[in-house]
């Protein structure tokens, strides 16, 4: 069967949209298909997110915008999957599009027909804190922002078609069903999240102040039901002590929940504690908990934080039930702590840290497509890459495999695009259609011509400002040649008049007063370009969500703020002047630094696609930490995988493998990088052009000077250990064996947590037990983070007898020697003082990286190191492998501590992430940049330090010395470093002093 | 002294006024306690007259129209009695529902006229004074009844009373007819919650007040309180004020 | 402006601040529109500049707008460690800092220029701080500092 250029993404999270943003900016035409009314998911729901406290909906917003705007993106919401049939490259998918009896190409998403609606249903969005019409949009900020009847409530009054001014409201809509025709599938479902049951024992549902997270999420936000203040349902109160209880629904073998571990419950509980004390500083949050899995990047400095600078109190106990006290509504909790004393103790609210389920219909979505569930329902994926279904040409991303948080479900999303690039590389291009547009109209040096576009907005602005007056008003400003007023300036056939009045007048600047530009500039951008105006010929003033919205009582000032608006933008259009976006050619070939898994998987992704591949690793042999790994916990044989990656890439006749090399000198920029090379045992040279760099150069395993290593031969590490039990049968000669976990981890040097060394242990642990079951295994550890399904095998392991023994980070266990057998001795915190004699002593060191190495290469490359010398990506949530340099990727070990699935995903998505550059002939960089006067330059540098994105560099100018340049195809445009210049050198094209000066003066 | 309630009356212009009027002619005679107001229709009746009525200290008010089938504007009168009917159900809410009534009188009826005039008189006679007449009204049924008109003028209730018979008895925008009983609990839902909002926003008129203490006031659970404050903040008729220690107070916009 | 202009505002009772307000465009920008969009009243004093990022605002804006005759000047940016271009709030809130000083020094009012940070998220605070601001600049009272000394 031919294959096809187009992918359909299932499910419009943050997950599924990254997957359909990497997929159209790589040339192929993809079908999103969202079953709710509006894209986002549960990210859109959030308050904050962790580690960093970002605002969720600041950061997903712009990508949700993106989203819905793209070219080579068909969105649809509301959908079902009805059928599916075809193969790997060339799959039919007959969806159902169920109506929403409101016309999404007409409604202007203004909220009438919501606002007048007198049928009331509960707020799904708002977790039933708040109630929605219905008639609605999930969230204020929603993408699409269209309005939806929900005929389950729905009585037809007709009331919302009475009131919608667009003529949107449709009640005859019929659904309809479509066939899609796609080379591969990716499915982004996300999760459901637990609910306890109808009688539960934490009185949810009962109990008004037990409340689950995702509902205490909805407190939390600012925009949600109580306006960001943190208030305890049963009466309004802020509730001083609220207890978080952890493991809800979670690693859970009584048969209400899940065995597994949900994953990321600890961290969002941690986010969910600061950020209610920050919200309120009365608020005193306790978390109970069993173990704090704090297992990735930045996470244990968090719960650090969390700790000593928000008094968050953490207890290691499992609440086994609450009980209301009926006359202030309080709770009361029953609790053990771990030196056995039970405590009764009172708090103001309850806050259940649910678990993620796979989602409900996940059986449903499995048998139309065809691919098979695991034990716990979730998606089954391959053991070496975790984004591949069981069936070819299906990939699956986020939580739907597996719980997880949102960089790794960004990760993942990337990742499955980047598998679909290597199925349908040679199909890129050939659905997509490129808009043919007519000549840019000459305009420069012209004199302003202005034409200004007022809209009603149905009443949303006109209701409340005079938009007669407004409009005669303009007319009357300086340089402005017509003026026009319109029910819906953004309705199809406006864009048809705002063209015929470009022709008619010879406008060449075009002003529109009405909504945000945050959604509605590309439209009208569009639309004068379609007239042959340059796209930056155009200025919106922001009538409606800042003027006749909040100022709906005050007509006359609200018309008169109009009036002032119309004036500033027409002031700084008569300023404003074409912007050409710049071209730059892309050199379609690939540099991947470090040959492990993570390189050499990049490496043959590429490879695959055809794009010519140079491949850098540092020792003489390809393998990196692998070499040194024989399974995977869940039984995956690493060196057979190691093997055949191996071979692959020394017969891939696209990749070029530089062995005992190192990078002698990288230059340029994106797309257009010059490295050179210096390799092999005589040190030869090598010069090549690339157009992105893929960072995977790796960490290393602590050295430990702790715990006799080295001084005493019984004293191991646990690679050493893994050898050891795969070559030799040694074990079965050793009584005892104690492993020590966190040896070089979560302390002062490195206070970060090393993700895999649990599941090592474990993993050793249950294979000495297999080789040898009478050998005694002891693992102290501090917390257990077998997170995810690992959990299984922690399981497993204490059914199996391993002993596990808790410590605490201030009373480490020492070792003791005595003839030549070694004890040790360890301050158990549920059992005080113990000594265990040991055979073996075998250490979980960590994983760290070399500064001296990383800070070489970063500088190079010109990226940020953490404060543990490994890289720091672009956005920690949402940017997971990108740098803020555009170009450059990283993935696996040299991005944090990770397992092996983990650092293919990144490499994929790296490949990913570097096909949207790659795919293309050359890019256009952004237009409104940062533009340097070199006269007025005195070269001081402090716009240098200032950009974010190492845009700037100072250069030598024949005729005014030392002076700054930027480079265009970096520059974002932010505008940090004009804002600093002394000698007000540099200005930002579209946000030019005198366009801002011209908008502040002139005032009447 | 015998109590001599004030009673006001709607009649139609068509029927019962007419019906009024040969009473006259025939020299009937009953209780001289009702003020006669004429209206074109029954159906002219907005609810929010009989409320007003009320809250002056109107003891009884009655609507009088023509017979169903009967209307001079062929289905007014059926429109008077659904909105008449949410003006009982929402008096039920304060006991008042006994104070109103709605009847049909035609124009040949001069006697039965006389005689429902005189069966609602003695009717109202029995009940006793309104405890919101007189010189000292009680303030707090006065407060309810404010809300009561409040609500009722509002834009929810309207656009279900005005829609109810033609979405319930033929057919709605999708040409299905809705059932009754799911109209009902859409519509009895509203009207209660509808009442309590305003309550709460009449009660807020005097003060800024925080949730408990409105609970108390209104004797409504705290918890409800909150939901129709989040709904109220939303529709922008109350913000937060200060916080009393860890209380926020409300305040109406 | 002329003082006989001044001087007859000062008279006035009905006296109503011009505020002019940079936004940068995607945290505070976009907290003025969900104010819009959830109808959150406050008043209608202010006009919005839309910039990129706050890091943008060049202190001669701010100096400008007061030469100008603006009553008061709000800046918001994006919270610190939410920028969208990484670290430029940061910067902003460097340059701030010291600007303040500079303007204290002239004899601007603290309270007549305002720096604040609202997220996308939070369209309420963003309505608060606006009334917040726009009460302080009306209790100043018309701005005269730079016009009747300086220009």
């Amino acid at each position: 069967m031919e294959k096809v250029g187009a992918v359909m993404v299932v499910g419009a999270g943050i997950g599924g949209s990254q997957s359909a943003l990497d997929l159209g900016d790589s040339g192929y035409k993809v079908y999103l298909i969202e079953s709710t009314t509006s894209i986002g998911g549960v990210m859109a729901q959030l308050d904050k997110t962790f580690p960093t406290n970002d605002c969720a909906m600041c950061i997903v917003s712009p990508k949700l915008v993106e989203t819905g705007r793209h070219q080579n993106i068909d969105l649809s919401i509301n959908c079902e999957i009805l059928n599916v049939s075809g193969e790997a490259g060339n799959f039919t998918v007959k969806v159902k599009k169920n109506s929403l009896y409101i016309n999404p190409d007409i409604c202007t998403g203004c909220g009438v027909c919501g606002r007048n609606c007198p049928v009331e249903a509960i707020d799904l969005f708002n977790e039933g804190l708040a109630r929605y019409h219905a008639t609605s949009v999930k969230y204020p900020q929603a993408v699409p922002l269209v309005y939806a009847i929900n005929k389950e409530y729905c009585i037809g009054c007709g009331v919302c078609a009475g009131v919608c001014k667009a003529k949107a409201v449709e009640y005859d809509r019929d659904d309809e069903i479509v066939d899609i025709n796609v080379g591969a599938i990716i499915l982004a479902p996300g999760f459901d999240e637990f609910v306890p049951q109808a009688a539960n024992k934490y009185g949810y549902g009962k109990f008004k102040n037990v409340v689950t997270s995702i509902e205490f999420e909805r407190i939390l936000s600012a925009s949600g039901p109580y306006a960001g203040k943190v208030l305890r349902p049963s009466d309004g109160d802020i509730p001083e002590k609220v207890a978080f209880l952890q493991c809800i629904g979670s690693r859970d073998y009584t048969g209400e929940g899940q065995p597994y571990c949900s994953s990321v419950c600890c961290m969002y509980t941690a986010k969910e504690a600061v950020i209610a004390h920050e919200h309120q500083h009365e608020v005193k949050p306790t978390i109970f908990s069993m173990d704090i899995r704090a297992y990735g990047k930045d996470f244990d400095k968090y719960i650090i934080k969390a700790q000593e600078e928000y008094g968050v109190r953490y207890i290691r106990s499992r609440i086994s039930s609450v009980t209301e006290i009926p006359e202030t509504k309080d709770l009361r909790l029953r609790y053990e702590t771990e030196d056995g004393k039970v405590i009764e103790e009172d708090f103001n609210m309850v806050v259940l840290s649910v678990g993620l389920n796979p989602p409900n219909d996940a059986k449903y979505l499995a048998e139309k497509f065809g691919i098979e569930l695991n034990e716990y329902s979730f998606a089954k994926t391959d053991i070496f890459n975790p984004v591949q279904t069981t069936k070819a040409g299906i990939f699956a991303c986020g939580a739907f495999s597996q719980p997880k948080d949102i960089p790794e479900t960004v990760t993942q999303a990337s990742a499955a695009a980047g598998c679909v690039n290597q199925l349908l590389y040679e199909k890129r291009g050939t659905l997509i259609t490129e808009k043919s547009l007519p000549p840019e109209i000459f305009v420069a040096g012209q004199p302003p011509r202005i034409g200004v576009f007022i809209c009603h907005c149905g009443i949303n602005i006109g209701g409340y400002v005079d938009v007669p007056e407004v409009t005669r008003y303009a007319k009357t400003l300086p340089n402005v040649v017509m003026s026009d007023r319109n029910l819906y300036t953004c309705s199809a056939d406006t864009q048809g008049i705002i063209k015929e009045k470009i022709e008619e007048f010879h406008l060449n600047r075009v002003i529109v007063a009405s909504c945000t530009p945050r959604t509605h500039e590309p439209l009208f951008q569009e639309t004068i370009r379609e007239a042959g105006l340059n796209r930056y010929l155009f200025q919106m003033a922001n009538i409606r969500d800042q003027c006749s919205w909040v100022h709906m009582k005050q007509p006359e000032q609200a018309t008169q703020k109009a009036k002032d608006l119309v004036r500033m933008a027409v002031n700084k259009a008569r300023q404003i002047a074409p912007i050409d976006r710049i071209k730059l050619p892309v050199t379609k070939k690939a540099l991947v630094i470090g040959g492990g898994i993570t390189g050499m998987v990049a490496a043959l992704n590429f490879a695959s696609q055809q794009i010519d591949t140079y491949l850098v690793e540092r020792e003489a042999e390809l393998g990196g930490f692998a070499k040194y790994i024989y399974h995977t916990l869940e039984g995956g044989d690493v060196q057979a995988y190691l093997k055949d990656l191996i071979n692959q890439v020394k017969s891939n006749k696209f990749i070029n493998v530089y062995t005992n090399a190192e990078l002698e000198e990288l230059n340029g920029y994106i797309g257009n990088f010059k490295s050179t090379v210096i390799y092999g045992e005589k040190n030869e040279r090598a010069e090549f052009d690339h157009g992105v760099v893929v960072v995977a150069t790796g960490a290393n395993e602590y050295k430990p000077k702790e715990y006799l290593y080295g001084q005493n031969e019984n004293v191991i590490l646990q690679s050493e250990f893994e050898e050891m039990l795969n070559t030799d049968s040694i074990i079965k000669n050793k009584k005892s064996v104690v492993m020590i976990q966190c040896v070089g981890s979560r302390n002062e040097e490195h206070p970060y947590c090393s993700k895999m060394c649990c599941a090592e242990a474990i993993k050793n642990a249950l294979l000495v037990k297999k080789i040898n079951p009478s050998t005694e295994v002891t693992i102290l550890f501090r917390d257990i983070r077998t997170y995810g399904f690992k959990e299984k095998y922690y399981r497993k392991a204490r059914e199996e007898g391993i002993i596990f023994i808790r410590y605490d980070e201030n009373s480490p266990p020492e070792i003791s020697t005595e003839n030549s057998s070694l004890n040790v001795n360890v301050n158990s915190v549920k059992a005080g003082n113990l000594s265990i004699p040991a055979d073996l002593l075998v250490l979980s060191a960590g994983i760290v990286a070399s500064h001296e190495d990383n800070e070489e290469l970063a500088k190079m490359l010109k990226v940020p190191l953490n404060d543990d010398n490994f890289y720091l990506e672009a956005h920690v949530k949402l940017r997971p492998v990108d740098f803020a340099t555009e170009g450059v990727f990283v993935a696996g070990l040299a991005h944090c501590p990770k397992t092996i699935e983990d650092s293919i995903s990144q490499a994929n998505a790296a490949v990913s992430r570097a096909c949207t550059i790659l795919s293309k002939d050359e890019i256009e960089a952004e237009g409104k940049t940062a533009v340097i006067d070199v006269a007025r330059c005195i070269g001081c540098g402090m716009c240098v330090e200032n950009c974010a994105y190492n845009a700037i560099e100072l250069i030598e100018d024949r005729r005014f010395g030392l002076v700054a340049s930027i480079n265009q195809a970096l520059c974002k445009g932010c505008g940090a470093c004009s804002g600093n210049c002394r000698c007000s050198a540099i200005d930002i094209l579209g946000f030019t002093a005198e366009q801002i000066y011209a908008m502040i003066t002139g005032r009447l | 002294m015998d109590f001599e309630p004030k009673i006001l009356g709607f009649l139609c212009n068509w029927c019962s006024y007419a019906g009024a009027d040969l009473a006259g002619v025939s020299r009937m005679q009953y209780p001289p306690n009702i003020r006669v107001i004429r209206v074109m229709c029954s159906g002219r009746i907005d609810p929010q007259f009989i409320f007003e009525a009320l809250r002056v200290g109107a003891d009884g008010v009655i609507v009088l129209g023509c017979h169903l089938g009967d209307c001079h504007y062929l289905e007014g009168n059926y429109e008077a009695e659904k909105k008449f009917d949410m003006v009982k159900r929402f008096l039920k809410l304060i006991n008042f529902d006994n104070r109103v009534r709605l009847d049909w009188v035609s124009a040949s009826e001069g006697a039965r006229y006389a005689q429902v005039i005189t069966e609602f008189t003695d009717h109202i006679k029995a009940l006793g004074p309104s405890p919101i007449g007189g010189d000292n009204p009680d303030k707090k049924i006065l407060n309810n009844l404010k809300a009561i008109e409040d609500a009722a003028s509002g834009d929810r209730m309207r656009a279900l009373v005005g829609r109810e018979r033609k979405i319930t008895e033929q057919e709605n925008v999708y040409g299905e007819q809705v059932d009754l009983e799911k109209f009902n609990k859409v519509f009895d839902s509203a009207i209660v919650e509808e009442y309590q909002r305003h309550r709460i926003l009449v009660s807020l008129e005097e003060d800024t007040k925080s949730i408990k203490s409105l609970a108390a006031e209104l004797e409504i659970d705290p918890s409800v309180v909150l939901e129709h404050i989040v709904c109220l903040k939303s529709r922008g008729q109350i913000d937060f004020g200060e916080f009393m220690g860890i209380t926020p107070m409300f305040f109406k916009m | 402006m002329t003082e006989t202009v001044l001087e007859e505002k000062k008279v006035d009772k009905n006296w109503e601040p011009k505020i002019v307000a940079f936004l940068c465009n995607w945290c505070s920008y976009a907290g003025a529109d969900l104010a819009g969009v959830s109808r959150i009243q406050y008043p209608p004093n202010i006009r919005i500049v839309r910039v990129p990022c706050s890091g943008r605002v060049n202190p001669y804006f701010i100096i400008k707008s007061l030469t100008d005759g603006w009553d008061g000047v709000v800046i918001s940016g994006c919270h610190p460690g939410d920028c969208h271009y990484i670290s430029g709030n940061l910067v902003a809130r460097r340059r701030f800092a010291i600007l303040k000083e500079l303007l204290e020094f002239f004899g601007i009012e603290p309270g007549r220029v305002n720096f604040m940070w609202a997220s996308a998220a939070e369209g309420e605070r963003f309505a608060v701080l606006i009334r917040k601001a726009t009460k302080i600049v009306k209790e100043l009272g018309p701005n005269t500092k730079f016009q009747r000394e300086w220009c």
